[in-house]
């Protein structure tokens, strides 16, 4: 960005430890988010899109599990229940990224001028 | 066998030329283009699409080229009110783009007085995340009333809930806290009659990623707000970038 168009550009914060938006926003990290299904890698094109979606899915029902224990409308054994399966989502979907090599970066789609999908 | 260079005409953008008329040719003489074809108009009553010469195989989408085509829309929008094109916006000929002009006068005129005298101005609010959300766990514990221990049972499966409902519980006190910047901001843009659009935690630091429509004259305005923001939150650290041509709000499309 030209140094003549920063009108005001304050703060004492660091932010080197970050990958800060000019960083994400670069081609690379664009690319590494989109899906890309060729011939030759249909099958971890395919797994990828599935297990993000899958990913997706599993956030939002854990999301809304949290807000019904926050909101106090579950008894303790019902969230003692809802542990177990929780627990054992994440740990099905972490066993799935291990046996198609891929990293949480990787579980997340670029949809262009709205950001990432996660 | 020979092949036939077929050229055909960029857009650039669509001015409204109303006030100006003559200044925008003159204007465009002394601007370079992408590939240092000519800059010219093609007109409809009072608004202009300004094109030039390309060949379709010779379109590279790369930074040099997005630079050099914002450059021309950027150095228009100083004099014009305008209408920024996507880059790569190519019609066969003059003649289809006075037609294109034509059929959505209407549409383009609206847009144009929308944004006439005014430009976008764009506004970053980056936090160390990790500390923020350190300072609002801080929070969340001391604001939760614990329930006595002997009424909780402990296993693997409730601390896995807990783990969970503290991360829930910091998501959406900095959500709140996102929101109450926003709102706080949104007043100060209510009183310089600006529109504005806000995006929300883009990525871990970024936590407000807005552009605004102002008044020109409007500028030295909005930086003070900007600067009064950052007395308040010194935790944060401000970008504010302009003047832009009006890339966020224009709002229609092209029959």
């Amino acid at each position: 960005m030209c140094e003549n168009k920063i009108l005001c550009n304050t703060g004492t914060v660091d932010l080197s430890i970050y990958d800060i938006s000019e960083e994400a926003d670069k081609p690379e990290h664009i690319e590494e988010s989109k899906l890309k299904l060729t011939p030759d890698n249909a099958d971890s094109g395919l797994a990828k899109l599935v297990l993000t979606l899958v990913e997706l899915i599993r956030k939002l029902v854990e999301k809304q599990a949290m807000r019904r224990v926050d909101g106090g409308s579950l008894t303790d054994d019902e969230i003692e229940r809802l542990g177990e399966t929780l627990m054992k989502l994440e740990m099905k979907m972490e066993e799935l990224k291990k046996h198609f090599n891929f990293t949480d970066r990787d579980l997340n789609i670029n949809l262009g001028p709205l950001g990432d999908l996660m | 066998m020979i092949n036939r260079v077929v050229m055909e005409k960029m857009i650039y953008t669509i001015v409204f030329e109303k006030n100006n008329p003559g200044k925008l040719n003159a204007l465009l003489s002394g601007i370079k283009t992408i590939d240092g074809e000519r800059l010219y108009a093609v007109v409809f009553d009072e608004i202009s699409s300004v094109v030039s010469d390309m060949n379709r195989v010779d379109l590279i989408t790369d930074k040099s080229h997005a630079i050099a085509f914002a450059g021309v829309i950027e150095i228009l929008e100083q004099h014009f009110a305008l209408l920024p094109m996507r880059y790569g916006s190519m019609m066969e000929s003059d003649l289809s783009i006075q037609k294109m002009l034509e059929k959505n006068y209407p549409e383009f005129r609206q847009n144009l007085l929308k944004v006439e005298n005014r430009s976008e101005f764009g506004l970053k609010i980056y936090c160390d995340a990790k500390k923020l959300k350190k300072e609002l766990g801080i929070k969340s514990e001391k604001e939760t009333v614990q329930r006595p221990v002997s009424e909780i049972k402990s296993s693997v499966f409730r601390e896995y809930v807990d783990k969970k409902l503290k991360e829930h519980r910091i998501e959406e006190l900095l959500l709140s806290y996102v929101d109450s910047i926003i709102a706080e901001f949104t007043e100060v843009l209510a009183r310089l009659n600006a529109v504005n659009k806000f995006k929300k935690m883009t990525t871990e630091t970024n936590i407000i990623d807005a552009v605004f429509l102002l008044e020109k004259d409007k500028k030295g305005e909005l930086v003070q707000a900007v600067e009064d923001l950052q007395c308040k939150h010194p935790g944060l650290n401000f970008t504010l970038t302009g003047p832009w041509p009006p890339y966020n709000f224009v709002d229609m499309t092209i029959k």
